[in-house]
């Protein structure tokens, strides 16, 4: 689905993707940890073009992406993503936060949308909060609500950036069963998360990265079981 | 006694007499006309270089579109020669050195307040659409918008909110400089109380009147724009 060839990214001198390669397949939760600065976080973001790759190539279904003559958006629309701040659009109501992407890109029409989020919203149990403004809900309210507008595009797959990071310690759980949920409905997701319960228990397969490079990767099983690394024991000494 | 005769007197003359007020009223009309008008131009100005200019910085790397490169250049050139050199100069070269033929002097001064005030604008602008925070453009992009949906719908809307009391002095300003159109012959509020004051030989009442008249357009405008920035905040109530 995601083919990823020979990627690397610098910032000026700074390479925080170094060669990277990776098949991500339909239906693969692929979650991707690693201590802070990593690269795991700008790797995610080179998936959809947030970050423009300095050199190497991306193809999404068959497309190269990172050629510049693609249709960035048209691809995006298939791509959803969830970020660590949430970035909800303050000056709008939840239900228009949800509608105005699918409306604006021709996908569902204004009747169409509506429906649709308010479906959403009553599955991740905020059916009530259509009306209200983001600046109105709590942090795990507003990360629920953040998947639900993704979804709204219906894409193929979920990239998530660090989902859980910007939540209060009793909010992470709420957002992180919207995202089990949609695990088990199939859906395709790649997770930057230092959640590793989550890595274990969701994941099919993670990535352990360091220094702009995919040291390891392996079910969760093996990968918590059988770290080979030096680097990766240390690390999950650390966050075990 | 004398002294209070002495006012009336001069009050008469610089108010009443032959109807001038009417004058008055008249260059008060003129004068908002003017605003209205450099305020139309120097808003749609200001935006249209604002928003060029931060696409032109906002490409996405390695991608350089050479139309959007002159473009930016254009803006630059407007912005620094505008802001670089006095609003009352700039006037005289637009009424005797650029359209030295067009004999509406009052137009010729919108005009060049507008072209003026368009420069500010834009920086005004540009600085509010950096400042809203960069992950709403990238939530706005991965949601498939394009760029000017995105600009349109999450950043513009925001940014006005953000800009709306420096965007708010910059039309006090423009109405105050609106004066300086006088010094091209454009018949404003200026305009009259001087050719007032040259037919009774007495300045004070005029131009201290002219004064409180701006005075209260003025605090009108800054009452309105308190009410525009409540009204614009009901997004973040919180309850």
């Amino acid at each position: 689905m995601i083919v990823v060839r020979e990627l690397c990214k610098s910032f000026g001198d700074h390479l925080v993707l170094d060669h990277i390669n990776d098949h991500i397949r339909p239906g693969e939760k692929v979650v991707v940890i690693g201590p802070s600065g990593s690269g795991k976080s700008t790797f995610l973001r080179c998936l959809n073009l947030l970050e423009t790759p300095t050199s190497g190539s991306i193809s999404f279904d068959g497309l190269e992406i990172t050629r510049p003559k693609t249709d960035i958006d048209a691809v995006r629309r298939k791509m959803g993503m969830v970020f660590q701040h949430f970035n909800l659009f303050p000056n709008m109501t939840i239900r228009r936060n949800i509608t105005l992407a699918p409306v604006r890109t021709g996908l569902l029409t204004a009747a169409e949308a509506d429906k649709a989020a308010d479906a959403l919203l009553a599955r991740v149990g905020l059916g009530d909060k259509a009306e209200a403004y983001p600046a109105q809900l709590s942090g795990g309210h507003k990360q629920r609500i953040a998947i639900v507008r993704a979804l709204a595009m219906k894409p193929e797959v979920m990239l998530f950036d660090e989902p859980t990071s910007a939540l209060d310690p009793e909010m992470v759980g709420e957002v992180l069963d919207v995202m089990r949920e949609l695990a088990e409905e199939g859906m395709t997701m790649v997770v930057v998360t230092h959640e590793m319960g989550f890595a274990r228990e969701v994941g099919t397969r993670v990535l352990f990265m360091d220094e702009g490079k995919i040291l390891e990767q392996n079910s969760p099983a093996e990968l918590f079981g059988n770290p080979n690394s030096e680097r990766l024991k240390s690390f999950l000494a650390k966050v075990l | 006694m004398d002294l209070w005769t002495d006012f009336t007197r001069k009050f008469q003359a610089a108010f009443v007499t032959g109807d001038r007020w009417k004058l008055y009223l008249g260059g008060l009309l003129s004068t908002l006309e003017l605003t209205v008008f450099a305020l139309a131009l120097g808003t749609v100005l200001g935006v249209i270089v604002a928003v060029l200019r931060s696409a032109h910085d906002q490409q996405r790397l390695g991608q350089h579109n050479p139309i959007l490169a002159v473009l930016n250049a254009v803006c630059k050139v407007y912005t620094t020669v505008i802001r670089g050199t006095p609003m009352l100069v700039q006037l005289l070269i637009w009424r005797f050195v650029i359209l030295p033929t067009v004999r509406d002097y009052t137009l010729v001064g919108a005009l060049g307040l507008g072209i003026n005030s368009g420069a500010y604008v834009a920086e005004i602008v540009r600085g509010g659409l950096m400042s809203v925070d960069a992950g709403q453009s990238e939530a706005g992009r991965s949601l498939g918008l394009g760029y000017l949906d995105t600009m349109r719908f999450i950043i513009i809307p925001q940014a006005f909110k953000n800009i709306l009391p420096s965007l708010g002095n910059e039309f006090i300003t423009l109405l105050k400089d609106t004066s300086l159109v006088s010094a091209i012959g454009g018949a404003e509020l200026v305009y009259y109380a001087q050719s007032v004051g040259s037919r009774t030989y007495e300045v004070m009442f005029p131009y201290i009147g002219i004064a409180i008249l701006y005075l209260i357009v003025v605090m009108f405008l800054t009452w309105l724009q308190g009410r525009l920035e409540r009204r614009l905040r009901q997004s973040d109530r919180r309850s």
